[in-house]
């Protein structure tokens, strides 16, 4: 035994993980793993699977629980010193509460569909990876709820959260994006989630909310940020590697991936228009337009960085990608306009950017703002001013693939609105953009089956058929919704500074529940 | 901002304090309005609101292409069912960041024990049988916990749940844990190398005491229900346990093989932190108001199919342990059995197929 050879380190965790496997003979190992043929990916050799990084159990224990005991001591902390009164403004967590409803939820899921991976791989590296994402992702859905916890305690829009996510239009966005990639195989949700969500789009998405929060006073979310950046280091790396890995495997391979990636991107970017939006117009102290993120993250660092190396496998750049490009200068200003009209429905107020912050989109988007969306505001301003408020009347359509109301426009006219029809077994659907129309041509039978926000309110399966009724089903309490200036939020900041300094704040204007 | 003043107040009582006044800000709320509902109006722990009514409920969007039959999540995913799965607690109360604190704690332990036996070269003493034993049929145990947490991490997705997912969840991952801390003695009974480890692997494919335990996970792989695989896996580990752990801790204790006694130790208090979170379940699947009957019933046909096998698997694991070391395992395995079916009788889970 004495002159045994030594196990190297990656051996050695080669030995605590992947060799844990055997292949089953008592009965069919087909049958333990259904789902990895169906897709039509070919898997010669799992065994040439890389590890995306080498962390046993032990180690992932002890410093995972070192970051949580410093994340939660800050949390306690900011929670102790009324954190909260230190942020830029009330309006700030507008954000948090687009994250809280539509981010948290597509953390909950991630960790719950690793679990479906780690289950059913066939290979034993992916599946140890795939555990331990779904334990991270866990983490991370707790994580954001307990830093959250403390606003939630002040401020309206997040106290519902997990029930708004099933029902309310706007979260049917993230919601059919992460059902779409679950009810995907195991190897197109590896595409979507750990390649396209994780990798390709995950600075457009996840790291906007971080920087903002580091930007507007925002302590624990920063704090949140940090903590969770070595875990989305490995995700990262997991998702390059199961690109690498399938692209690698067999040629036969390459087509469907390259289908995916097309896919994927434009599901993912007509996901991330509600970040761009946020971004641009709901943070007090700004990071950078939603215009300059896109030309870093986006087109330099991914298509200027990453899709050169792709080539190599015969991978192009994803498909609609020019429309994208296109809509750089539009799409933050459309969204918010669109979420500023129907905001009395959502879980965050709304409100007319202040004159400096209009200054701002001027010069962040010289060729557009002025031009296109001032007006908008100057109009909307003046029927404030008067006492009125702009909202939208009536629902609006929404694509039967991204789930956005239909408030895009054509390539090239950012007049006209673009439409695009698809008659399917005698019905009519309607979607948003070239993209969405190409994603259901290709699965026709499952986009149809789209729980579609507006459709269901005039079927009468939202709590009833009017606004009061589907607001109180949504359950939304005073305050929540609207507009910004005069809501209880509002109020309460006002308030609340006007005494810092006192001690003993007098009680908070109380908000009533509708419902 | 906060005008917070210290004032330094002398007190009668024998310990001097200090009184901080800080802004007060009446909060608006106590939690999450969800949670308000199920709980009442006072603040949630971090428990809670980390895990109760997290999982989507309705609206799903598309049926999965790998089960068209089902929605993407739902009670349908087992036979076995909650009226409102929502109100399951796990008693340990774990979320996440408890949960890792603990765990660190136990392989933090773990490696003290190892490190203490291999500086002294206690694993390289054991006596021989022990050590064949060890090698034989305890390393390969590492390949049965990789099993277990392929059956235990089907309930982390499929449970209806946030608050039962996630013991499954933590039970899946804990079974990864625990095959690490067999292979880690493996290596260093082999002297930093994997020799041992591939040996143990051929064991867990051939070896005859070890077939019985590797035919049932592996029937046990092709189960749907994860209630039912978490229940018959239970089963299975009861026994395994009991009979590993626990018999065989105090056997190598009387047989001069006490580095098997501190090695085994972990493992047997990670099982009794591992019950706490089934019996509840048990419990509550065996109370429910609306399904107690039909749970009873349906698990009751789980121990009748598989308590069966689980004797003879873990009968066949206790010869093979006896023709190593005579540690008495059969009559341990027989004890086992016996002490199990007489908790499953109690629960009402013993039919007369099983009994026989």
């Amino acid at each position: 035994m004495s002159n045994a050879r030594k196990l190297s380190m990656k051996n050695r965790y080669s030995a605590l993980t992947r060799d844990l496997d055997w292949t089953p003979t008592y009965v069919d190992p087909k049958a333990v793993f259904p789902f990895t043929s169906f897709e039509g990916i070919k898997i010669h050799d799992w065994s040439k699977w890389e590890d995306p990084f080498r962390l046993t159990v032990d180690s992932y224990y002890k410093y995972q629980a070192e970051k949580d005991k410093r994340l939660y001591a800050v949390l306690d902390g900011f929670a102790q010193s009324q954190g909260h009164l230190s942020l830029t403004d009330a309006r700030y967590l507008n954000a948090m509460k687009l994250f809280i409803q539509g981010v948290t939820p597509l953390e909950y899921a991630a960790h719950r569909h690793f679990a479906f991976l780690s289950r059913y791989y066939d290979g034993p590296g992916p599946r140890f990876a795939a555990q331990c994402q779904s334990v991270d992702e866990l983490r991370h859905t707790q994580t954001e709820v307990h830093t959250l916890s403390n606003y939630n305690k002040y401020y309206g829009g997040m106290h519902n959260w997990p029930e708004q996510f099933d029902r309310v239009w706007y979260l049917s966005v993230p919601k059919s994006y992460f059902e779409d990639a679950m009810s995907a195989g195991p190897f197109e949700f590896l595409i979507a989630i750990s390649f396209s969500f994780e990798y390709l789009l995950t600075n457009l998405l996840f790291v906007p909310f971080m920087s903002g929060a580091s930007f507007n006073g925002d302590l624990p979310t920063m704090t949140f940020g940090f903590s969770a950046q070595s875990d989305e280091s490995r995700h990262m790396t997991l998702g390059l590697e199961a690109i690498k890995f399938l692209l690698e495997q067999d040629e036969a391979n390459v087509p469907i991936v390259q289908a995916w990636i097309d896919k994927w991107f434009w599901r993912g970017y007509r996901l991330v228009a509600l970040i761009a939006q946020m971004l641009d117009y709901m943070l007090p102290r700004k990071v950078m337009s939603w215009k300059e993120s896109f030309e870093l993250y986006f087109e330099e660092q991914m298509l200027g960085g990453l899709f050169p190396d792709l080539e190599f496998y015969g991978i192009t750049k994803p498909r609609h990608v020019e429309q994208a490009i296109g809509e750089k200068d539009l799409l933050s200003h459309q969204v918010y306009w669109a979420l500023y009209q129907f905001s009395f429905a959502a879980g965050f107020t709304t409100t007319v950017p202040e004159d400096d912050h209009l200054d701002w989109l001027s010069a962040n988007y010289p060729d557009t703002f002025d031009k296109y969306f001032r007006p908008l505001w100057d109009k909307a301003k003046k029927v404030q001013d008067e006492g009125g408020r702009v909202f939208f009347r009536g629902l609006p359509q929404l694509c039967q693939v991204c789930q956005i109301p239909m408030l895009f426009t054509e390539p090239g006219d950012p007049m006209r609105l673009a439409q695009r029809q698809v008659v399917h077994n005698g019905e009519r659907y309607d979607f948003c953009s070239d993209g969405c129309q190409w994603i259901f041509e290709r699965e026709p039978e499952k986009y149809v089956q789209a729980w579609l926000p507006v459709h269901q309110i005039y079927q009468g399966n939202c709590g009833g058929p009017s606004v009061p009724e589907v607001l109180a089903w949504y359950g939304l309490q005073d305050g929540d919704a609207g507009e910004y200036a005069g809501s209880v939020d509002q109020q309460n900041w006002e308030r609340w500074h006007d005494h810092a300094g006192k001690a003993d704040v007098e009680a908070p204007v109380e908000a009533e529940v509708r419902a | 901002m906060t005008g917070t003043t210290v004032e330094v107040r002398p007190t009668e009582e024998a310990l001097l304090q200090y009184e901080l006044r800080t802004q007060v800000v009446e909060p608006q709320r106590s939690t999450f309005s969800y949670l308000e509902k199920r709980l009442g109006d006072k603040p949630a722990t971090r428990y809670e609101e980390g895990s109760i009514g997290i999982q989507p409920k309705e609206n799903f969007h598309y049926r999965p292409l790998w089960a068209p039959d089902h929605e993407i999540y739902g009670a349908d995913w087992s036979a076995v069912r909650l009226s409102d799965p929502d109100d399951f607690r796990d008693p340990r109360h774990y979320y996440y960041a408890p949960y890792v604190a603990n765990r660190a704690e136990l392989h933090d332990a773990f490696g003290k024990t190892l490190d203490y036996l291999e500086q002294r070269g206690l694993l390289m003493r054991l006596p021989d049988d022990w050590r064949s034993l060890l090698a034989e049929v305890v390393l390969p145990l590492r390949h049965y916990e990789s099993g277990a947490q392929l059956l235990t991490v089907l309930g982390s997705r499929f449970a209806e749940g946030s608050t039962v997912s996630q013991c499954c969840t933590y039970a899946a991952f804990d079974r990864v844990g625990n095959a690490q801390l067999l292979s880690r003695v493996g290596i260093v009974l082999a002297d930093g190398s994997d020799e041992l480890l591939k040996a143990a692997k051929q064991s867990w494919r051939d070896d005859e005491g070890l077939q019985g335990l590797r035919r049932l996970v592996e029937e046990l792989l092709l189960e749907p229900d994860w209630a039912v695989s978490l229940l018959a896996l239970d089963l299975l580990d009861r026994a395994v346990y009991a009979v590993v752990y626990r018999h065989l801790d105090e056997a190598a204790l009387l047989g001069g093989a006490g580095a098997y006694s501190l090695v085994v130790q972990h493992l047997s208090s990670w099982f009794a932190d591992q019950r706490r979170w089934l019996d509840a379940l048990y419990q509550a699947w065996l109370s429910d108001p609306a399904h107690a009957e039909a749970n009873r019933a349906l698990l009751a046909q789980v121990v009748a199919t598989r308590l069966p096998q689980v004797q003879e698997a873990v009968t066949q694991l206790a010869r093979g342990i006896d023709a190593r070391v005579g540690a008495g395992a059969v009559g341990a395995a027989d004890a086992a059995l016996a002490a199990l079916r007489e908790e499953l009788a109690a629960q009402g889970l013993l039919g007369t197929e099983a009994t026989a």
